[in-house]
């Protein structure tokens, strides 16, 4: 088991490296750089300014100079400041957006997991029926309604109608972070204050993280229920609810944890549509806006942020199947 | 008990969001954009948000309002040619080899820590500006200018060889005592430093550390300073007890907080003007339709505003392609022929109800330059297929006009995702195939139709017509954009931004006199001779100058902007609630 942990962080390096190279070449190949946008929208900047410009950012080099610089710099611990915002790409990162994407996407994965899995089984175990019917029909709907236009209705809903029909009684703010209420208001106005902004993305958020999940664990289900080992259970007069819940739930759990595992990272990535619509500074938005404007050290940390989770949890999810699957064992 | 809570916890979560409004005197303003740093004297960003907000933290010597008259704010009087402040210097040929403003400061001109605004503060904002170091998007005109003290109070700026602008603009003020001790750091630490990036990464750190959310501005000279920014999310800034100016009634009457909340998608800051969260929303902020929409659900809580702007729409017609002159688009006649095809009363009438005027000129209609006859290029279809018969087209079978065997088929490019001018293209496409042109859209994304290897390579035939937008200031106006020198091309690089390629000796002759005619009713004289050249050459087809949409809750007073001023807070120290007394100095035009 060690050595296959040892085997597979070393073939990490490699990889990491080689992804890390796709990621700068890719955003360096984009056209233009971040010196047209200054210069376009000014007159004044003569073709001395862009050049001058350019070579002050390094920009008048070879892609795969900028890209050794960048790689030899990270090896010091210095992942470069961001060119948008002045300050630390790794301080934009962790202190000034991540915190805002876990505070979104912890609780909608969480969430939705607990009312997915349950939602899901009842659907396998009441296959066929009305009920399993209205779910899978819902969760189609939730799937396909695109968030923007579901967002977007949801704030008109919640943040213009009702307070207006019900002169303010019910309302939530229309998109943002929160925060106006001071500390002195104490811990539970301050907590209570973000849960209201929080409320409407992570509700959308979590309608199509319920609808995914509940029709994989359904399918998941309903995959275990029709093998050989659950009707020899069943025959020898187990109860059904120990048939259900001992023998085909965990092995139905292993795809669902595979799903989990693998979007762990995505928890980090952000959700760029929601963050969007509810003008929620998380990572989603931040990574696009870098990588239009072309931050290469913002897109770099992000990016490669994003990379080195994968793979870390790629493992986690291979060692934790050992743990539901007795069949499997790495030695 | 259980219950009582959860209704309590239900009340709290859905019941009443704070609104926004006088209650507190505050001020709540939504705009779409974040700057990347606010109050960076040297404006390296050179974003417009970043102005908008340093417009109420920052104070000039001299600066226009909403009319474009200039008013005093540190300076204690406009220097103008009258008072003897401009100064100009002529050589015995008659030619103006320098010239000069010279500047008193205010006794009482401060900045926000009570320390005096004093000429250390110019001269150390001068230093920066033209360090070879410091990565600011163009040092024109401050290259050539220096500072000279002439008493405790008093400095002239001499701009040699001269600057044409020199009446209309000072020098902005850095607080030395406060950034020289950072500035001489970054000095010692990049003197001999060969590698750009690390002088690249000291600027950054220096200018980080008085810019940015984690370390605001610490100190101002404007009528408000910065007390929280929260990344992503809002700014707030106070009202500055040390700024001279009073409002009329005092300060207390005025707004005392001042919120931006940054709202990047406009769809959401529309859904945060019609619920009350926001008293007002920037220059930078709504599309055109999305105001019109605003519009039409005022129920009298707030206005919707157009100003008229600076932003020149207009299609370049690429004149230099080989294609190009096998189609005509070098002849003058075709491209007349080419804007007399299409209706623009009627395009503005039908996307813009009107409100942006067609444009005959690149000049902006509010500049003193602007030739108010220029030729007008109304829909004339006749006209039009009289020229194009005049240059051998003739309709084909299909209706195409065609010549020498080749069709006039062109293309028509402009920045994907943008819907209005993608309409505007459906529009002149539809209009143009009445008369025989056929036209096919072919957009890119803003990235590459801006990038190195589109506009400024029109000589390869990248493109046939071109559609975009110009800043077009209606005071710092030099007629540029057309001049022959500016036409990019292998030989100079790719520099200048005369896309079109237009290339008129008579033009280029009277561009290079109007820059250094430092008469403006002679410079007037010149721009009307430039412009009806430039009228019946076309070398690119105006379309209108924007308006500038923004929306303001009822009572909020002297919260204005103008193509001159560019945004509303300009006037920040007047900005104010009728209700809590503020008396209206500025109505918006």
């Amino acid at each position: 088991m060690f050595n296959y942990i040892l085997r597979r962080i070393v073939q990490m390096i490699p990889l990491l490296l080689v992804i890390s190279f796709i990621i700068y070449g890719l955003t360096a190949l984009q056209p233009g750089d971040p010196v047209d946008r200054l210069a376009f929208g000014d007159p004044n900047i003569t073709p001395e300014d862009v050049a001058r410009l350019r070579a002050a950012y390094g920009l008048d080099q070879p892609i795969y100079e900028r890209y050794l610089h960048w790689l030899g710099q990270v090896l010091h611990g210095n992942f470069g400041y961001s060119q948008d915002f002045n300050i630390p790409a790794v301080e934009f990162v962790f202190q000034q957006r991540m915190p805002n994407t876990l505070l979104l996407t912890v609780p909608a994965l969480i969430l939705s997991t607990l009312i997915a899995v349950p939602l899901g089984i009842y659907s396998a175990v009441r296959q066929y029926s009305a009920m399993d019917y209205g779910m899978t029909f819902l969760s189609f709907i939730a799937f396909s309604t695109p968030v923007f236009w579901i967002g977007a209705m949801a704030l008109y809903l919640f943040a213009v109608y009702l307070p207006g029909v019900t002169n303010g009684a019910v309302a939530l703010p229309p998109g943002g972070l929160g925060g106006d209420v001071p500390p002195e208001a104490g811990w539970f106005a301050v907590a209570l204050d973000k849960v209201k902004y929080l409320v409407l993305p992570l509700c959308i958020l979590m309608l199509r993280e319920v609808a995914a999940t509940t029709r994989f664990m359904r399918a998941s289900m309903l995959e275990v229920l029709n093998q050989d080992f659950i009707r020899t259970a069943r025959a020898k007069g187990l109860p059904g609810r120990r048939v259900l819940y001992k023998h085909a739930l965990r092995n139905a759990m292993v795809p669902i944890l595979t799903i989990m595992g693998l979007s762990i990272p995505g928890l980090f990535g952000g959700a760029v549509i929601t963050e969007t619509v509810f003008s929620w500074p998380g990572m989603g938005k931040a990574i696009l806006d870098a990588l239009v404007s072309k931050d290469f050290n913002v897109v770099m940390v992000a990016l490669m942020l994003l990379s080195v989770l994968t793979v870390v949890f790629q493992l986690i999810t291979d060692l934790t199947y050992a743990l539901v699957d007795p069949r499997i064992r790495y030695s | 008990m259980a219950w009582k809570r959860t209704i309590l916890v239900s009340a709290l979560l859905l019941g009443a969001v704070a609104y926004a409004g006088p209650a507190n005197n505050s001020l709540v303003v939504g705009t779409s954009q974040e700057p990347p740093n606010i109050y960076d004297p040297w404006n390296t960003n050179n974003l417009a948000i970043a102005s908008e907000i340093n417009g109420f933290m920052g104070a000039s010597l001299i600066a226009p309002d909403d009319d474009g008259d200039l008013y005093a704010e540190i300076a204690t009087t406009v220097p103008t040619l009258a008072n003897g402040g401009y100064k100009i210097v002529k050589n015995a040929a008659g030619d103006v080899v320098r010239n000069s403003m010279t500047y008193s400061i205010r006794k009482d001109a401060k900045w926000s820590d009570g320390k005096p605004i004093t000429i250390a503060d110019f001269q150390f904002w001068l230093k920066v500006q033209n360090d070879d170091r410091v990565p600011v998007p163009s040092r024109t005109p401050w290259d050539r200018a220096k500072i000279t003290p002439v008493d405790a109070d008093t400095f002239t700026v001499t701009f040699e060889p001269p600057y044409l602008f020199a009446d209309q603009t000072g020098p902005s003020a850095a607080p030395s005592h406060v950034m020289s001790a950072a500035w001489n750091a970054f000095d010692n630490a990049t003197k001999n430093q060969k590698d750009a990036k690390v002088v690249s990464e000291e600027w950054k750190k220096f200018i980080s550390s008085f810019t940015t959310a984690r370390n605001l501005p610490k100190v101002v000279a404007g009528p408000f300073r910065p007390t929280a920014w929260r990344p992503g999310n809002s700014l707030t800034m106070v009202r500055n007890p040390n700024y001279w100016r009073t409002p009329k009634g005092g300060d207390d009457k005025y707004v005392q907080t001042v919120t931006y909340r940054f709202i990047p998608n406009t769809n959401t800051l529309k859904v945060n003007v019609l619920s009350g969260q926001l008293d007002a929303i920037s220059a930078v902020s709504l599309t055109f339709d999305q105001a019109l929409d605003l519009q039409r659900s005022e129920r009298n809580k707030f206005k919707t505003y157009f100003v008229p702007g600076a932003i020149w729409e207009h299609i370049d017609v690429n004149a230099r392609s080989p294609k190009a002159k096998d189609l005509d688009l070098d002849d003058p006649r075709m491209r007349q022929a080419l804007l007399m095809s299409i209706d623009r009363d009627a395009l503005v009438k039908a996307l813009f109800q009107g409100k942006q005027a067609v444009s005959n000129s690149w000049v902006n209609p509010i500049s003193k330059l602007y030739k108010k006859n220029v030729r007008d290029y109304n829909l004339n279809v006749t006209q039009a297929k009289a020229l194009f018969a005049d240059l051998g087209w003739k309709p084909g079978s299909d209706g195409i006009l065609t010549k020498n065997g080749k069709k006039l088929s062109l293309s028509f490019s402009t920045t994907a995702g943008n819907t209005t001018r993608e309409r505007v293209q459906q529009i002149l496409q539809d209009q143009w195939k009445k008369v025989g042109v056929q036209v096919n859209i072919q957009n890119y994304p803003s990235s590459v139709f801006f990038g190195p290897d589109m506009l400024s390579k029109g000589q390869e035939g990248k493109w046939d017509l071109a559609m975009y937008a110009w800043t077009g200031n209606p005071v710092f106006e030099e007629g540029n954009l057309f001049k022959g020198e500016g036409v990019p091309t292998a030989a100079n690089g790719y520099a200048g931004q005369n896309y079109a390629g237009w290339n008129n000796a008579d033009f280029n002759k009277l561009q290079k006199q109007a820059q250094s005619e430092f008469d403006l009713a002679e410079r007037i004289k010149l721009f009307d001779r430039m412009q009806t050249i430039w009228s019946s050459e076309v070398p690119s087809l105006p379309l209108y100058y924007r308006v500038n949409p923004y929306t303001k809750v009822n009572g909020l007073l002297n919260y204005t902007f103008s193509a001159y001023t560019l945004y509303p807070s300009w006037n920040a120290y007047q900005i104010g609630w009728a209700s809590r007394g503020a008396a209206e100095v500025n109505k918006q035009k």
